[in-house]
């Protein structure tokens, strides 16, 4: 009858390891720049050209940026340009679908090689990734219903404003209108979801992504289309990752000459704002922003 | 003007695409299920050890788990291991490993329940027979933990079937993910598919989990 | 007539934390004995029966059976246990098991013997208390009385040498209690060594070959079943007798 009692240690001893390791893993994750443990874990251009395949962070529900059609395959402005990239590199692209929160994590710790899902440009973001040249500009709209319009931001003193937790938004607001009340979710859908039911007045994030919607969704209105300052989207590599992050930027230089963005911009985004927007205020060609 | 909402569900390969999500909601719940069980086991059967030691390690670990919200456990698992220790695990291992830790710690908690709650008399009635403690456990003991357990551990099933919808946050496609993917690709033409597609999705968990409680019917008759 | 001594108790001593629950017990039975332990409750006479199969272990002093010691924890105290049956007062059947698994369990997972063997026993001994037709029925099925009884044909499958009971009709119903009690007179008959543990007074009187009384922890008389039951010798058993007699109010 000895044989029980220490299986049952081992048991012991196996669960505490794994707490132990769960407990390190927690620190580990959680100190800012220590690269160090990240280091090596990151594709080099040459790496990824060899396996046959490049590996994506894209949105995967939030049209028409990264989606997902009847068919299952993955649409939009950031993925035809995806596309490409692994056209012009000569491989695969498989596509990881993220969250607005998860971004930099993926990007971080080289679960991907590379992030496409409108990833704004941001000081606290380019410590833990490196981006590459823009190929978007955008700034922050805030919609509302048409029965109490948000036309501008003192009129949600008193208001409840829907963000989706990891956006820009979510830092401006937080940032320059601490007054304001923030109601946060993980996701688009549920965010949407929030407004259309009452649950918050308004909802703010990128100008492009509420215009859109409030084309689609009649009884609301893009009261707010430039808030803030014009913020960049660029693609994202894991910090270190010189190799393929200069190859992105002399990509991004040589598409310019083609009007490539134009091109994105007429394939996936004109169908849907069609006469409301104007693509030179959203795409920036060439990685150079013209003001 | 948009049509129905329905018409989402036999656009392309949308419902095909929505029985692969569910089957990636299964297949991670239930091969955790299916090592949490043994596990939990053994580790009920270790909580209730006399060495106040062992016991005290037990309890730290189950209230850990306990206490710490799944979105964290998958996130340090997936995340975390590879920013501390660059080891790179697979999300849905990931989702596996954090989801069987969980059940482990709280079937381990049932079956502590369920070993206490057997009369002390059973196991003099055992000892007098002559039964050392392996054949007590495993003959007397055991058996009768096993069918006190079973609504409870329909219960915990159930539990972490609907709880697997978190691993989209590190990059599964599971059902609520296609869901709100289709949702979303049709939101410009379908702006009210979401009812269409959350009330099929509600369905198949719903078929998903009713063979789970019928079996436990079936064995909880059986063994009455 | 063979006088070996079957189970032998010396000096025998047991404390749970402060409280002295056995006070020094020295104690032979003989075998094919039957004796009866009374006294009043919690004087120790569960705990006494308890230390001569090991579940308890005694604080001081030896128990031997057959002449080797039994003391919990130890190697031999299973094969020890093999020799002693219990029936306890609880019957605790194994709920999950019905009457004939019950009883064949421990013949087969412990003596292994085959399962035709042991059910072939176990027929025998069901037949005899006449619950064989009960074979496949769960023990939430059966009445207090047949529950005790099946208990103590589980008990005998194990061929032991020595039986002990404790107060096992307690917690029956008046109408069972006989039914279980005739069924240890059979055993008796028989010439099976018997340690009683018990409140019946006739049947004591009636199975007995000694009746050890047993107060505050120490054996105060030890006599044969006429004499303690007519004429006690110590004051205390008497006063113990009086609280089962009652004078009629009717003259």
């Amino acid at each position: 009858m000895k044989k029980r009692p220490f299986i049952l240690k081992l048991t012991a001893l196996a669960a505490a390891a794994l707490l132990a390791l769960g407990a390190l893993a927690g620190c580990g994750g959680k100190t800012e720049g220590t690269s160090a443990g990240a280091a090596a874990s990151f594709r080099t251009l040459d790496e990824i050209k060899q396996s046959g395949k490049i590996i994506i962070g894209v949105f995967s529900d939030k049209a028409p940026f990264g989606y997902v059609d009847e068919n299952g395959e993955y649409q939009g402005y950031d993925v035809y340009f995806a596309q490409r990239i692994a056209k012009d590199l000569g491989v695969e692209a498989e596509f990881v679908s993220t969250d607005p929160a998860s971004r930099v994590e993926y990007a971080a710790t080289g679960k991907v090689d590379l992030i496409l899902a409108n990833f704004t440009v941001t000081e606290e973001r380019a410590k833990q990734v490196d981006f590459a040249l823009p190929y978007m500009k955008v700034m922050l709209g805030v919609v509302s219903p048409d029965s109490a319009v948000v036309t501008s931001v003192e009129d949600l003193a008193g208001k409840t404003l829907i963000v989706v937790k990891g956006t820009t938004a979510e830092t401006y607001f937080e940032k320059n209108h601490p007054d304001v009340t923030l109601q946060k979710y993980d996701e688009y859908a549920d965010a949407y979801n929030a407004l259309l039911d009452g649950r918050g007045d308004a909802f703010s994030t990128d100008n492009t992504e509420v215009l859109a919607w409030a084309l689609s969704n009649p009884g609301f209105t893009v009261g707010i289309d430039a808030l803030g300052n014009a913020d960049t989207i660029a693609p994202a590599v894991q910090k270190g990752n010189t190799t393929l992050l200069e190859w992105i930027n002399a990509e991004i230089e040589a598409l310019g000459a083609e009007n490539f963005f134009h091109a994105d911009y007429a394939e996936t985004l004109a169908p849907v704002y069609g006469e409301a927007a104007d693509p030179d205020a959203l795409v920036v060609e060439g990685g150079v922003v013209e003001n | 003007m948009a049509g129905s909402g329905i018409n989402v569900l036999f656009m392309g390969k949308n419902f095909l695409r929505l029985l692969e999500g569910l089957w990636v909601t299964m297949r991670i719940s239930l091969v955790s299920v299916v090592l949490s069980i043994p596990l939990g086991i053994l580790f009920g059967m270790f909580l209730t050890l006399k060495n106040p030691l062992s016991r005290a390690l037990g309890r730290v670990y189950l209230e850990c788990i306990r206490i710490m919200p799944q979105l964290v456990l998958l996130f340090i698992a997936y995340f975390g291991v590879t920013r501390a220790f660059g080891w790179n695990l697979s999300a849905e291992l990931s989702a596996v490993i954090v989801f069987t830790l969980w059940g482990t710690a709280e079937m381990g908690d049932l079956v502590r329940g369920a070993l206490v709650s057997i009369p002390a008399h059973q196991y003099d009635s055992a000892a007098a027979l002559g039964m050392n403690r392996g054949q007590t456990f495993l003959w007397v003991i055991l058996p009768q933990t096993l069918r006190r357990l079973v609504p409870l551990t329909i219960n915990l099933t159930t539990r972490m079937i609907k709880t697997t919808s978190l691993v989209v946050l590190i990059g599964i496609t599971e059902v609520l993910k296609v869901g709100k993917q289709i949702i979303d690709a049709n939101r410009f033409d379908y702006p009210t598919a979401a009812l269409w597609v959350y009330g099929v999705i509600f369905l198949l968990y719903f078929l998903a989990c009713w063979p789970i409680s019928s079996l436990a019917k079936k064995l909880e008759q059986r063994w009455r | 007539m063979e006088e070996t001594i079957q189970l032998q108790v010396s000096g025998l001593i047991k404390k749970f934390g402060e409280d002295t629950v056995l006070n020094g017990i020295d104690l032979s039975v003989r075998q094919g004995e039957v004796v009866v332990v009374l006294g009043p409750s919690g004087c120790g006479k569960s705990t006494l029966l308890r230390c001569m199969n090991g579940l308890e272990t005694p604080t001081a002093g030896t128990i031997l059976l057959d002449g080797e010691p039994i003391s919990a924890g130890d190697r031999n105290i299973t094969r020890q246990r093999q020799k002693i049956g219990m029936v306890f007062q609880s019957y605790d059947l194994f709920p999950h098991k019905t009457i004939l698994d019950n009883v064949t369990l421990a013949p087969r997972k412990v003596l292994k013997r085959p399962k035709a063997e042991a059910e072939a026993d176990a027929q025998r001994l069901l037949e005899r208390v006449g619950l064989w037709e009960k074979r496949n029925a769960y023990p939430r099925e059966l009445s207090g009385g047949q529950k005790q009884r099946v208990a103590i044909v589980r008990a005998l499958c194990m061929n032991p040498e020595v039986m002990l009971f404790d107060e096992v009709t307690a917690a029956l119903d008046p109408e069972m209690v006989r039914e279980v009690l005739d069924v240890m007179l059979e055993l008796a008959r028989q010439g099976m060594t018997m340690v009683i543990v018990t409140h019946e007074m006739r049947f004591a009187r009636a199975i007995a070959d000694r009746v050890v009384f047993l107060d505050g922890g120490v054996i105060v008389e030890q006599s044969p079943p006429e004499i303690f039951f007519t004429n006690p010798r110590t004051q205390r058993a008497r006063d113990f007798l009086q609280t089962f007699t009652y004078e009629n109010r009717r003259p």
